[in-house]
């Protein structure tokens, strides 16, 4: 999950914001991944899976909230705390806690989506007290610098201006989410508006801290080169004494039914158009997420899927088409995606990607697809618990979002039962034109002519 | 996008140029137990048991990279590359993806600048299906015409739809500045002219001449039996055949002299993306560990003297650092960031203080604890998969770097003094000569730019190609 940008030739826009660790398993995952787990007596769960191949350790802390507990005026808000969190506490003031941790080997990042904020550390077994040391600082005893405030505001300012201004994609996404949604808090972005960022108040953010940040509102999960003996102790020393308090209130708006299409478009300078189209889809923890997963990946994933092999590779109508579903706990979008090529009008890609999907509405896939599309699960869910970054996060994710990190080892069994029948079924149920909203990048040139053909 | 985080490093050399250790007390980390055969027909073979996770890595180094590519016809090893997969003498390009997709696997072809490299990955089970994939590629591929001008016509667009990123060009200017006619200068990928010229002759041409056994490495690391492996890839690649040819040798750019400025206009954007710094270092430099550590104090971490500057005491911008991209020859250093159009000037003046205070103040003992103890603590994950491995015994064995790269790195760097660090900086760390590259909105930041440099050039970003600008 994390955002890593490399320079590359002919870099094509990346919405691949790691899509949920799941996958068909094999049946010894138990043994090679024996997890060990205990909830704290104010309420945090903490998850502890040891693996000594290498002597570092990965400690995430899951918090359940993020910009779906936010409301106009102060959207993004989640994410800027999160950047607060690295700006002073008690005894860790502001810069001590990223200075100690480097100092001593250590690496942190976090990041903020639309249900929680999840705060990442990576270091020598050698750092581990300290570790722990910062974070129940952290949770405690965060600090609210009006100077660090400023500055950090400017920051995200600055975020912003490269993730959406910079990026045609981000825009685009942006503009999708806000008319897909009309009430629920998924409307708006996780970055926040602008004018929002510049205007949240000190007591904006105090509310904030105290809704969220109560250890009974967070899961733990550490992998790596350490035993769940010493975690627990390190646990009842640092994290067992913060008290626990009310969890935020629960989000009780419900999306209603989309009753038409929707269609938007962005008017950029830019070279090429692009083109996004939405559906609506069912929560992370519904049965019909496995069947979904396997649909998109015989659409999109690899050279032989369905809508490269239509778009790309046959009608040559786009540089790259794909499809993205993050995890969520509210009913979500299933979001398409295609650069067409330029000069290529996006509604040429968008039949074509209407179309693909009517063939899945008529007629089954075949068996060799069905398993190809497991096959390519299941490599997946290899290359993400290969290593203790990417273990910690497929533990928290499941609990988080199917509420119980065993579920993972349920993954294998959900995929296999997933038929060519069920299939049809989510595609006929989902992929209707009333239920999607569609987002075009149409290029302007600019004053001195941007696009020479 | 629904996923905003603290920090992105958005830059990162190529090429990693060298590993560091873990280890605090008595752990000190080594590559695992590997060996190198040389087959009969040239092919350097490097093999590791790494056992767990049931699958196997594959990475193959051909020792042509865009730096073979003809004037005029920049992009060629990429091209070649990409091509690979899209048709073979036994399969065509949607029956190589029909067969790989069934194994779930992963194949990946990509010519960097020094070299062209080929990752695979497979489940175990599905080994001699991907040895089968993997060698039709490397040794097959029959470049359909069909498929040539689809890939040219793909990724012409490629580079338009990069430069409505300012970021993901960035490099591709500055490096073009940088090195000028150095074969370094060049895009690897080429430019919206380049490609337009490269014919299927030239391809295949370039794979006769650059795609032979004695050219390439193949390194396998994972789940799998040593002495079986070896069995399988003699018979896999043994019959391959083809004279290796003699690698030209590219000769170290000069330091830029002066100062200049490139200036990209791009009038949509809200914010400049500006690098500055001058030629690096090679892969082999010898002071390449001592760089590595100053670096890190000076912009390689978060809380690197330039992100705390321009970052975390300002909030100029999302994030400041430098880098140097090490390669056979002396690459690039750069200092790199992006602020508001209105912060351009203050954030760039800042930038430049910081690295005058790098030479006038030099390191501290402390902060050369913590980032030798940052580097040997962040080390291991980078050689934790057998991908990982695979990619970093290949790139070893390609730049004529030992196992002491890995297995001595933790002494090495504790070995720098500050007496050390001091020469280090003098040494390589550029002060009064400098390249300066911008993308951005020139009406806004033209005139307060000018200052930095005494030679100003400047394009639009939607004019064709890179920099120097290409011949008509």
């Amino acid at each position: 999950m994390n955002k890593t940008r490399l320079l590359l030739r002919g870099v094509l826009l990346q919405l691949a914001l790691g899509a949920i660790a799941v996958a068909a398993g094999a049946q010894t995952e138990k043994q090679q991944f024996p997890v060990a787990s205990k909830t704290l007596k104010n309420g945090m769960k903490v998850v502890v899976q040891t693996d000594h191949s290498i002597p570092n350790v990965a400690l995430y802390i899951f918090y359940r909230i993020g910009s779906r507990n936010e409301r106009p005026g102060t959207t993004g808000i989640s994410h800027f705390f999160e950047h607060m969190m690295f700006n002073g506490a008690k005894k860790y003031g502001p810069g001590d806690l990223d200075k100690a941790m480097e100092g001593n080997g250590a690496a942190n990042n976090a990041y903020t989506a639309r249900n929680t904020t999840v705060y990442q550390d990576w270091f020598p077994r050698s750092a581990l007290n300290l570790i722990f040391d910062v974070e129940a600082d952290r949770i405690q005893y965060l600090s609210f610098d009006p100077k660090k405030i400023a500055s950090e505001r400017e920051v995200v300012a600055s975020e912003r201006r490269t993730s959406v201004d910079a990026n045609n994609a981000g825009i685009l996404d942006e503009q999708l989410w806000a008319t897909a949604y009309i009430a629920h808090p998924y409307q708006w972005p996780v970055v926040g508006w602008m004018s929002d960022i510049e205007h949240w108040s000190l007591e904006d953010l105090k509310h904030h801290f105290e809704m969220g940040y109560a250890p009974n509102n967070a899961t733990m999960v550490v992998v790596g080169d350490v035993s769940p003996e010493e975690i627990f102790q390190l646990c009842e020393k640092y994290i067992e004494p913060i008290p626990q308090h009310a969890p935020p209130p629960p989000v009780t708006t419900v999306e209603p039914e989309q009753l038409g299409e929707r269609r938007l478009v962005v008017h950029k300078e830019a070279q090429l158009p692009l083109l996004m189209i939405g559906y609506h889809v069912p929560q992370t923890n519904n049965p019909d997420f496995y069947a979904l997963n396997i649909l998109r990946t015989l659409l999109v994933r690899g050279e032989s899927s369905r809508m490269y092999r239509r778009l790309v590779d046959q009608d040559q109508i786009a540089l790259e088409v794909d499809a993205l579903q993050e995890p969520d706990l509210d009913p979500t979008l299933a979001v398409f995606y295609a650069q067409p090529k330029q000069g290529v009008d996006p509604q040429k890609c968008e039949a074509a990607i209407y179309d693909e999907l009517d063939k899945l509405k008529k007629t089954p896939v075949s068996d060799v697809e069905l398993e190809k599309a497991k096959n390519i699960r299941l490599v997946e869910f290899y290359q993400q618990m290969r290593t203790i970054n990417g273990r910690a996060n497929t533990i928290g994710t499941y609990e988080i979002f199917f509420g119980d990190y065993h579920k993972v080892f349920d993954a294998a069994k959900n995929y296999a039962a997933v038929t060519k029948q069920d299939v049809q079924r989510v595609a006929q149920k989902y992929f209707a034109a009333n239920n999607r909203t569609v987002a075009t990048l149409l290029p302007e040139a600019g004053q001195e002519g941007a696009a020479k053909q | 996008m629904t996923v905003e985080i603290k920090w992105l490093r958005l830059l990162r050399a190529a090429v990693l140029v060298s590993g560091f250790v873990s280890g605090a007390a008595a752990q000190t980390l080594k590559l695992p137990p590997h060996e190198k055969i040389v087959l009969k027909n040239g092919l350097t073979l490097l093999l590791m048991e790494k056992h767990g996770v049931p699958m196997v890595s594959l990475a193959g180094i051909v020792k042509a990279g865009s730096v073979a590519d003809p004037m005029g016809e920049e992009g060629l090893a990429a091209v070649t590359a990409s091509l690979l997969r899209k048709g073979t003498a036994k399969r065509s390009s949607q029956k190589f993806s029909e067969d790989l997709d069934f194994t779930g696997g992963s194949f990946a072809c990509d010519a960097g600048v020094d070299f062209t490299s080929l990752s695979a990955e497979f489940l175990s089970k599905d080994l001699d299906r991907g040895l089968d994939l993997f060698s039709d590629a490397l040794l097959h591929p029959s470049f359909p015409q069909a498929e040539v001008d689809k890939m040219l016509a793909q990724d012409i667009d490629g580079i338009k739809a990069a430069k409505d990123e300012a970021q993901s060009v960035a490099l591709n200017y500055y490096y073009g500045y940088l090195f000028g006619k150095h074969p370094y200068g060049r895009s690897e990928g080429g430019d919206e002219l380049s490609l337009a010229r490269i014919k299927r002759d030239a391809i295949a041409r370039f794979y006769q001449a650059n795609y032979t056994p004695g050219n390439t490495i193949l390194a396998v690391a994972g789940d799998f039996d040593a002495a079986e492996m070896r069995t399988k890839i003699e018979q896999a690649f043994g019959g391959w055949e083809g004279k290796a040819s003699s690698l030209a040798a590219i000769s170290a750019p000069a330091p830029v002299k002066g100062k200049r400025l490139l200036l990209i206009d791009k009038p949509d954007s809200t914010q400049t993306f500006f690098g500055f710094g001058n030629i690096g270092t090679a892969v082999d430099d010898p002071d390449r560990v001592a760089i590595r550590v100053v670096n890190t104090i000076f912009g390689g971490r978060f809380t690197s003297e330039l992100n705390e500057a321009l970052r975390v005491e300002s909030g100029l911008t999302y994030g400041a650092e430098s880098f140097f991209d090490s390669r056979k020859v002396p690459g690039a250093f750069a200092i790199y960031s992006y602020t508001k159009n209105e912060s351009t000037a203050p954030a760039i003046d800042l930038a430049l203080q910081v690295l005058e205070k790098l030479h006038t103040d030099g390191v501290t003992p402390q902060q050369l604890a913590s980032a030798k103890a940052y580097l040997k603590g962040q080390f291991p994950p980078e050689i934790e998969t057998s991908g990982q491995l695979a990619r970093r015994i290949a790139s070893n064995e390609f730049y004529g770097l030992g196992d002491d790269e890995i297995n001595q790195l933790e002494a090495r760097i504790d070995a720098v003094t500050p007496a050390i660090a001091k020469q280090t900086i003098e040494k390589h760390f550029p002060e009064e000569n400098l390249v300066f590259m911008l993308i951005g909105k020139a009406s806004e930041i033209g005139p307060v730019v000018q200052k930095y440099a005494t030679q100003h050039d400047t394009r639009k970003i939607t004019e064709p190609g890179f920099w120097p600008p290409p011949a008509k």
